[in-house]
């Protein structure tokens, strides 16, 4: 190039395109988000934290809780199930065919035909739709996180890297109180060889009063403080765990269908 | 200069140059390919920029053909919201009743009878007079407490009841709430339990 | 042009490099110290359990930002400025304004670390520094540029260099990126939800991949055909990857899988994969230009900017590989990004500028390196702990993904990058050695002339009859 001038339009055109397609664009697109749906449901999602729990994710923040923990949970792919909720007129010829066909791990042409081969002699089927992938048959959630799950959140706190589980569902998995404090302590108390750092700066030893606090932790003995003493959250570390128990991704939504587990333990009579 | 430095020859003070060779046509045509190939990638993974589609699916088709139609799984999340605000103050959350107040709907008969004629009468009429319930006889009275609700969500109210607590039955349907309605007609009163085991199942 | 010119045109620009680099180089020693307590948390969580200031969030955090915002971009700075007189073949025009915006960019680094240490960080990568640091950093950027593009314009020569498209792109890009980011997501008001996420990945791709990739590259097209004594292959071999690499670089940044819309992950995989073209460029550009000459300097600059660029390639590979849907199902969320960061930082950026630093420093201040054996002994401490640093990240992070997050199989990588932090360490306290026993005795230089000047005995013509 001849001069200056056309350098610095070559940089603005190049930097100018990206600026539209990942910052002007995603504005416009996600930045003017609202809430959403929950599917086949009358609730709206998400609902907005309150109290200690927005405290919280500043507490998240400050700690560089993200430097360790991601708060995303991914999805690779769809796959879906024949249930049989009505075993209809035939009952006989219907588990006759039931027990010739495949009923999971179907894909989408494959759970159709199936539908359409037992209903045509009499029974009743629903299709369920359930996402897969590595993160969610670890259990760290149920569904893919989407840019719904992060309408309320000021900083998003993504995360990049998993030196710890990934927390996007913690409020479900782990929707205890007191083993959140206990892990914020000491996490070796609860998680065996657990690389996490103590978090002893959120709490408080203090001199045992007229009777012990009902904050107390209640520590094994290697990590209990000296005879005398007792562990006392700070409010950081209330707002913290608040937070973490806040964390939920367990709701279908339209991006991410998929059909909730029933609150029975037992499916449907096959 | 350094000691280092002394050991190589010494850098001429002059400016570096550049040539001016070509660049090989090879070069060009890799990039088009690559460009081509990205272009087929994007149009398969891209969504077309839809703000809907979220990996793995492809496409806003795809998703909108996906999506869990309102079946009885739909239904039960309905369902246990409506349950919750009208019925599990009397029958409890976990559907074990209370007792002087409603009967269980876990491991009921009512509930769990393979034709769902008799428990749709129930919320749409009420009960007065004795029923009986798992061995268990209760002689309280029942409002009916599902003749306000419409159809859908009543039939999404008794297909939780029906799916819970290891009761393990199949849904009811609209159709089902709607027929129900029909045949009480325009004088809905509450029924004892006799009187409904006259009704077919 | 001859010697005495070359001399004042070097001499213009002592004082404000040495301004540069000096707190450049004691923050790539604090950074350094810092990644080394951040990664001593994995091997012993309880040592610095007791200090908030210490835990891992904060230290890792404090340590990239050190290395980055304290060492890369005056470091720089620097560099670019003494390369633009060069090129120029003028002296630096208004040198007075690097000095004053040298200091500022310091305290502006001193507060945002010591702001992240006490837990007021943005919590965005590689943008924690909070306001009161960050408008610092801006405006001491802006000054530096101003100095740099007023020497650029003072050039005899109208042609451009490759290495003035992609220093002078680079002046453009930092303003840009960091005010964009700094005004919609690390602000009182920012943009909603998700969408910060996305203008954070934006962010930190053009700063640790594009602008470093730029500046390094502008640095090594300089030095390269300088040292070699041959000239650059060629010229327009270098537009075709300055286009390519500013086009396609830019888009690199979305995660495969991140909860955004399926479009953005999308581009950044065509964008990544087409990354290769310029590499590709960039690996025939050095390979022709080096190829050849002959020149043995053990362990000199050009070394170092040698080893730098083949890192930049790997770094480059490490990027279009982990943006590739399989592979980035292993390895996201692992070591191995952070690997590929550290590799471009320090295995590319940081050689790359410290051996250009030795370059230009005899010149400018006109006396030999206090420490020249240092020059050797630094260059195989950094090729021995970037080795250790990025290579055993990548291969644990790659275990790790396989071994589904498993902590506990990567302790053994763990342990070998420390080893790697601990020469990375021991490099730049040589590195710092020089820079500070050089600045110390100049100015002793400086005061012992200011003494006889004012010491000297008296003219007899100055003397009044």
């Amino acid at each position: 190039m001849k001069n200056g001038i056309s350098v610095f339009i070559a940089a603005f055109i190049a930097l100018g395109a990206s600026w539209c397609g990942f910052v002007l664009a995603p504005a416009l697109q996600l930045g003017t988000a609202k809430q959403t749906a929950v599917l086949n449901s009358g609730d709206t999602y998400p609902v907005q934290r309150t109290g200690d729990a927005t405290l919280g994710l500043q507490v998240y923040r400050a700690n560089g809780c993200a430097a360790c923990h991601t708060e995303q949970i991914q999805q690779t792919g769809i796959a879906f199930e024949v249930v049989l909720t009505g075993a209809g007129k035939n009952p006989d010829a219907v588990s006759n065919l039931i027990s010739t066909l495949k009923l999971t791990g179907l894909t989408k042409e494959e759970a159709d035909s199936a539908n359409d081969k037992i209903t045509a002699v009499g029974g009743k089927v629903e299709t369920h739709l359930i996402p897969t992938g590595a993160d969610i048959s670890r259990g760290w959630g149920v569904r893919r996180s989407v840019a719904a799950d992060y309408l309320y959140d000021s900083p998003v706190q993504l995360g990049s890297l998993r030196a710890g589980p990934d927390l996007a569902d913690a409020g479900t998995r782990l929707n205890n109180a007191s083993w959140h404090l206990l892990h914020l302590y000491a996490p070796q108390s609860v998680v065996k060889n657990s690389a996490m750092p103590p978090f002893r700066f959120l709490f408080e030893t203090r001199k045992i009063g007229d009777a012990p606090s009902p904050d107390a932790l209640n520590l094994p003995s290697e990590f209990a403080p000296p005879a005398g003493y007792e562990i006392v959250p700070k409010p950081e570390a209330k707002q913290l765990v608040a937070y973490l128990l806040s964390l939920h991704a367990d709701v279908p939504l339209y991006e991410a269908p998929y059909t909730p587990v029933q609150i029975s333990t037992n499916a449907p009579a096959k | 200069m350094s000691d280092e430095t002394k050991s190589c020859p010494t850098p001429s003070n002059a400016e570096p140059t550049a040539t001016r060779s070509t660049v090989p046509m090879w070069v060009f045509s890799l990039t088009l390919v690559l460009l081509f190939l990205g272009f087929v990638y994007f149009d398969h993974h891209g969504g077309w920029f839809d703000e809907r589609v979220y990996g793995p699916y492809a496409s806003a088709d795809q998703l909108d053909s996906y999506q869990p139609k309102s079946g009885a799984a739909a239904a039960i999340a309905r369902g246990r919201k409506i349950y919750e605000s009208n019925c599990g103050t009397c029958h409890g959350a976990d559907g074990l009743g209370k007792p002087n107040q409603a009967p269980p709907l876990a491991g009921s008969e009512w509930v769990k009878a393979k034709g769902v004629q008799r428990l749709t009468h129930i919320p749409l009429m009420g009960i007065a007079g004795s029923i009986t319930v798992e061995s268990q006889t209760w002689n309280l009275q029942m409002a009916a407490m599902g003749a306000a609700l419409p159809d859908a969500d009543l039939a999404a109210v008794l297909t939780y009841i029906r799916s819970s607590w290891g009761n393990g039955m199949g849904e009811v349907t609209a159709d089902d709430v709607k027929a129900a309605r029909a045949a009480i007609g325009a004088n809905p009163h509450p029924m004892s339990g006799d009187e409904m085991m006259k009704m077919p199942e | 042009m001859n010697d005495l010119s070359q001399q004042k045109i070097d001499a213009s620009c002592r004082v404000p490099l040495l301004a540069l680099f000096g707190g450049a180089a004691l923050w790539l020693v604090v950074g350094l110290a810092l990644s080394i307590i951040a990664s001593l948390t994995f091997h012993a969580p309880q040592m610095f359990a007791c200090c908030s200031l210490l835990t891992y969030g904060h230290a890792q955090a404090a340590a990239n930002d050190a290395i980055l915002y304290g060492f890369c971009i005056p470091a720089a700075l620097g560099v670019m400025l003494w390369i633009f007189a060069r090129l120029s073949q003028a002296e630096l025009v208004l040198p007075l304004v690097p000095v004053v915006a040298a200091h500022i960019w310091h305290v502006g680094v001193l507060v945002g670390i010591v702001a992240i240490l006490i837990g007021d960080s943005t919590g965005f990568a590689w943008l924690e520094f909070p306001r009161s640091s960050s408008v610092l950093l801006f405006a001491a950027f802006l000054l530096i540029a101003v100095s740099a593009v007023a020497t650029f314009g003072q050039r005899k020569e109208r042609e451009l260099y490759p290495s003035h498209w992609f220093l002078l792109a680079a002046l453009l890009w930092f303003p840009w990126i960091y005010s964009t980011a700094n005004l919609l997501i690390a602000s009182g008001h920012p943009v909603r939800g998700v969408t910060q996420a996305v203008i954070g990945w934006w962010f930190a791709d053009n700063l640790v991949f594009v602008w470093l990739a730029l500046v390094g590259l502008g640095v090594a097209f300089y030095f390269l055909p300088k040292l070699a004594g041959k000239p650059l292959q060629s010229n327009h071999f270098a537009l075709f990857a300055f286009w390519t690499l500013i086009l396609f670089g830019t888009w690199c940044g979305i995660p495969q899988g991140a909860p955004v819309p399926a479009w953005l992950p999308a581009l950044s995989t065509v964008a990544s994969s087409l990354l290769i073209v310029p590499l590709i460029a960039i690996a025939v550009i050095v390979v022709k230009t080096v190829c050849g000459a002959d020149v043995h300097c053990k362990g000199g600059p050009f070394c170092y900017i040698k080893f730098g660029s083949a890192a930049f390639l790997l770094s480059g590979l490490m990027l279009i590989a982990s943006a590739c849907p399989h592979f980035s199902r292993i390895v996201q969320f692992t070591w191995f990004g952070p690997a590929q960061e550290q590799l471009q930082i320090l295995g590319f950026f940081a050689i790359i500028i410290c051996g250009a630093v030795y370059e230009l420093l005899p010149r400018i201040m006109d006396f030999e390196l206090p420490f020249p054996k240092f020059v050797r002994f630094q260059h195989w401490c950094f090729m021995l702990g970037i080795v250790l640093l990025a290579g055993s990240l990548a291969i644990g992070g790659i275990e790790q993904g396989l071994k589904n997050y498993d902590l506990a199989t990567t302790l053994p990588f763990l342990r070998a990058s420390t080893t790697g932090l601990l020469f990375l360490l021991l490099g730049s306290l040589l590195f710092a050695a020089n820079i500070f026993v050089m600045t110390l005795k100049w100015k002793l230089a400086l005061i012992k002339s200011v003494i006889a000047a004012v010491t000297a005995p008296l003219e007899v013509s100055e003397v009044k009859p």
